[in-house]
C-alpha cells in the first residue's frame, strides 16, 4: 500500500468524517433554534390514535409504500428508492470494511453482495439521472446542486464496484480514487441535498405527531386508490378531455 | 451596475419572514429533495400536464428560493447552486401571489404525499399571510377580510339581518310544530350547547339553520346562538394572517364564555371547524377550557343515544360523500359523517379515493372569493368532476359550505347529473319527530 492510499483510506476519512458531524451538528442546532409550533388544541379526530402513533407512522412510511398513494401507485420508483439507499448503505460500510476489517472481504460472496448492491445503486443512479433530465417537471425543479449530487453518488457507486474486492493487483488507482471521492462525498454532503437524510426523522416526526393528534395518521384506505378503483384517467387523458370541452 | 435595492413591500416582506418560521416550516423549506413524487398528487397538475409550474415542488422551491437566499448558509454562498435567489420587485410578489392564491387550494395532498414530509400546504399558507401584510393579495381576499376584521363575519352580514332571520326561521319552526318552544333561541345563557355557523348559511343557505333548530329540537337539546361571535368561519385560514385568525377565533370563544355554555358547536363547515376547533386556540394564543365539536358529531351522538330517530327512506335517492379537506385532512374528520350518512339515506356509494386522500373539491383555500382564478380552478375540477361521475350517485353530500359552493359550480360546469347537499339537510330531512304531550 502506497502512503497515498494509506492517507486516503486513513486520515483523510477521519477528518472528513469529523468535519461531516460537526457540520451537521451545527445544522441540527441552526434547526432548533427555530421555535416549535404548538398544539393548544385538544385532540380531534379517531380516538384509537394520538401523536405517539402518529409519528411512529410517518417516521415507519419509509418502509410502507402502501401509505402514501405516490409510493403505492408507482412501485416502481419505490423500489428505484429502496436499490439507490441500500446502495449508499452498502458504499457506506464498504467505506469502513476496507480500511478496518479487510479482512471480511475474503469472503468472495460479501464482495459480490456489496458489488451487485452498490451496482444496483449504479444503475438507479443512471436512470434517476436520465428521469431528472427527460422529466419535464423534475427538469424545471432541478438545481445544479441537485444534478451534482446526484452525478457524484452515481460515479461513487461505480467507484464502489471497483473497489469492492480490495484487490490492488492492477494497481491501486481506483481504490485511491473511491476513498478520494468518499471524503468529498462526506465533506459535500452537508452543505448539499444528500444532507436530506438529516432532516427526514424531524420533518415526519413532526408532521405525524401534529396529523396523529389530529386523527388523520395513520391514513386509512378504504377501497383503494384512485388508479385502483375508479380508473381515473392520466393527466394526458384528462388534458385531452378538457381540450374538447365540458362535457 | 449597481445593484437593485428591495422595493419597500418586498423589503417588509423579508422583515418579517422571520417572524413566521417556526421549526417545522423551516424543515419543511430545507428537506424537500426535489423528487417529483408530489407531482401527480395535486389536481392543478393533473389537469395542466404539460405546465410544470403547477408542480407543488415547482410552487414550494419559488418560495422555498427566497428563504435559502437569506436564512440558509448554501444559500447565501453558492446561491445558484442550489436554488437560492433574492427577491426585488414587487412583480416578483405579484408572481408568488399567482402561485399562492391561484396555484394552490392549500388542500395539503402533496403534505400526506411527500415521501419528505414536506408540509406545502403550511408554508403556502405563510406565504399568503406574508403578501397579505403587505397587501398583495387577490380582491376577495382583501374584501373578505376586511368584512370579517370590520363587521365580525365574512360576508359581512348586519347583525340586524342575522336576528331578523333567526325570527322568522323561529316564526316558520313554531308554525310548522305548533310549538312556541321551537324556536331558536339566541343569547340564551347556560345552555349545553352555543351554536355557531358559517355566514353563508344567513345569506344564501337559511334552510340549513331551521335543520339544525328542528335536530335541536327533536333532541330536546339546551341550545342557543350567539347575537354577536356567531361566524365560526375563520378568513385568516385563507389569508394566512394569523392576527385575523385570532382575532376571529377569540369572537366565538369569548361568547360561549359569555353565555356560560358547555360546548359549542360548529355547523358544518371544514374551514370553520378547522379554524375554530385545531387552529384558533394557537392564533388567539389561549387555551379552550369548554368543549367544541362540529354538528356532524353532535348529530351522530343524538342517533346513538337514541335522542333522534330517523328514517333512511325518507332520503331515497343515491347519495356519495365527499371530504372536506380541512376536516378530513387536517382535522381527521371522516368517520363519523360516513356513520351519520348510512343512518339516514338508503344507497350510500363511496367515491375514490376517499377520506384523508380525497381530492379536494377545487373551492378551498378561499379559491371561491378569488373569481380571478375561476377558469383554472373549474379546469382542475375536472378531477372531482371524474370521481363523482364514477359513482353514479344523484347527490354529493358534504360537511362543508365552501365545498358545497366548488362542487355546484363544477357539477354546473361539467353539467353533470347531480346535486349538492348537507348532512344536517338530509337528517332533518329523515327526522321522526317525537310526539310531544299537548
Amino acid at each position: 500500500m502506497t502512503s497515498l492510499l494509506h492517507l486516503a483510506e486513513h486520515r483523510v476519512q477521519v477528518v472528513a468524517l469529523a468535519f461531516m458531524a460537526v457540520v451537521y451538528l451545527l445544522r441540527v442546532v441552526w434547526l432548533f433554534r427555530f421555535p416549535r409550533a404548538r398544539d393548544r388544541q385538544p385532540p380531534t379526530g379517531r380516538p384509537r390514535t394520538n401523536a405517539a402513533k402518529g409519528a411512529w407512522y410517518s417516521m415507519a412510511a419509509i418502509g410502507m409504500p402502501w401509505s402514501m398513494e405516490t409510493t403505492r401507485t408507482r412501485p416502481g420508483l419505490y423500489a428505484q428508492f429502496v436499490a439507490f439507499h441500500l446502495a449508499v448503505a452498502a458504499n457506506i460500510v464498504l467505506s469502513f470494511v476496507i480500511p478496518y476489517a479487510p479482512g471480511l472481504l475474503q469472503s468472495l460472496a460479501l464482495t459480490r453482495l456489496l458489488q451487485v448492491v452498490i451496482g444496483a445503486g449504479f444503475v438507479v443512479g443512471v436512470i434517476r439521472m436520465v428521469r431528472r433530465v427527460r422529466d419535464p417537471v423534475v427538469r424545471r425543479i432541478s438545481t445544479p446542486d441537485d444534478i451534482f449530487s446526484l452525478g457524484l453518488l452515481t460515479v461513487w457507486f461505480l467507484a464502489g464496484v471497483a473497489a469492492a474486492p480490495n484487490s490492488v493487483a492492477g494497481g491501486e488507482l481506483h481504490l485511491v480514487v473511491y476513498f478520494l471521492l468518499t471524503a468529498f462525498f462526506l465533506i459535500y454532503v452537508p452543505f448539499s441535498k444528500i444532507s436530506h437524510y438529516l432532516y427526514y426523522p424531524f420533518t415526519r416526526y413532526w408532521l405525524g405527531r401534529t396529523l396523529g393528534y389530529r386523527g388523520v395518521f395513520p391514513i386509512e384506505h378504504v377501497g383503494g386508490s384512485t388508479t385502483d378503483r375508479l380508473g381515473t384517467p392520466s393527466p394526458r387523458a384528462i388534458a385531452a378531455d378538457l381540450a374538447q370541452g365540458p362535457s | 451596475m449597481s445593484r437593485v435595492e428591495p422595493s419597500h413591500k418586498v423589503a417588509k416582506v423579508l422583515e418579517r419572514l422571520p417572524q413566521h418560521l417556526t421549526r417545522q416550516i423551516v424543515g419543511s423549506l430545507v428537506a424537500c429533495v426535489h423528487c417529483g413524487l408530489c407531482t401527480d398528487a395535486c389536481h392543478y397538475v393533473l389537469t395542466n400536464p404539460d405546465d410544470p409550474t403547477y408542480a407543488p415542488a415547482y410552487k414550494a422551491d419559488r418560495i422555498r428560493r427566497i428563504f435559502k437566499r437569506h436564512h440558509d448558509w448554501a444559500g447565501r454562498v453558492l446561491p445558484w447552486w442550489v436554488g437560492a435567489a433574492a427577491i426585488r420587485t414587487d412583480e416578483e410578489l405579484e408572481e408568488l401571489k399567482d402561485i399562492a392564491f391561484g396555484k394552490c387550494t392549500n388542500c395539503r395532498r402533496c403534505t400526506i404525499n411527500c415521501p419528505m414530509g414536506v408540509d406545502f400546504g403550511t408554508v403556502n399558507r405563510m406565504v399568503r399571510g406574508l403578501l397579505v401584510s403587505v397587501g398583495v393579495m387577490p380582491e376577495g381576499v382583501a374584501v373578505v377580510s376586511k368584512d370579517q376584521w370590520e363587521i365580525g363575519n365574512q360576508m359581512g352580514v348586519l347583525k340586524e339581518d342575522y336576528l331578523e332571520t333567526l325570527e322568522w326561521l323561529s316564526d316558520e319552526l313554531e308554525e310548522e310544530f305548533g310549538d312556541p318552544a321551537a324556536r331558536i333561541p339566541v343569547d340564551k345563557p347556560d345552555c349545553n350547547i352555543v351554536y355557531t355557523i358559517n355566514p353563508r348559511e344567513v345569506k344564501y343557505d337559511p334552510r340549513t339553520i331551521s335543520d339544525a333548530a328542528r335536530i335541536f329540537y327533536a333532541a330536546g337539546e339546551s341550545w342557543t346562538m350567539p347575537s354577536e361571535g356567531w361566524d365560526m368561519t375563520n378568513f385568516g385560514l385563507f389569508s394566512g394572517d394569523d392576527a385575523l385568525g385570532g382575532v376571529v377565533a377569540h369572537r366565538v370563544y369569548e361568547q360561549v364564555r359569555a353565555l356560560r355554555g358547555r360546548k359549542l358547536v360548529m355547523s358544518e363547515c371544514g374551514h370553520g371547524y378547522r379554524s375554530t376547533r385545531c387552529e384558533g386556540p394557537n392564533w388567539a394564543g389561549e387555551d379552550i377550557e369548554f368543549d367544541m365539536e362540529s354538528s356532524v358529531i353532535t348529530m351522530l351522538r343524538y342517533l346513538r343515544e337514541g335522542r333522534i330517530k330517523v328514517d333512511p327512506s325518507k332520503n331515497a335517492s343515491s347519495y356519495t360523500f365527499h371530504d372536506s379537506c380541512n376536516n378530513a385532512r387536517s382535522c381527521g374528520l371522516y368517520e363519523e359523517p360516513r356513520e351519520l350518512l348510512q343512518a339516514v339515506a338508503g344507497d350510500v356509494r363511496e367515491m375514490y379515493p376517499n377520506r384523508a386522500e380525497n381530492y379536494c373539491c377545487t373551492g378551498g383555500g378561499g379559491a371561491m372569493s378569488m373569481s380571478e382564478y375561476a377558469p383554472r380552478r373549474l379546469k382542475s375540477a375536472k378531477v372531482k368532476a371524474d370521481q363523482l361521475t364514477a359513482t353514479g350517485a344523484k347527490f354529493v353530500v358534504t360537511s362543508c359550505h365552501n365545498c358545497v359552493d366548488g362542487l355546484t359550480d363544477l357539477i354546473k360546469h361539467y353539467k353533470l347529473d347531480m346535486k349538492v347537499t348537507e348532512l344536517v339537510n338530509l337528517v332533518a330531512q329523515a327526522l321522526v319527530m317525537p310526539k310531544r304531550p299537548a
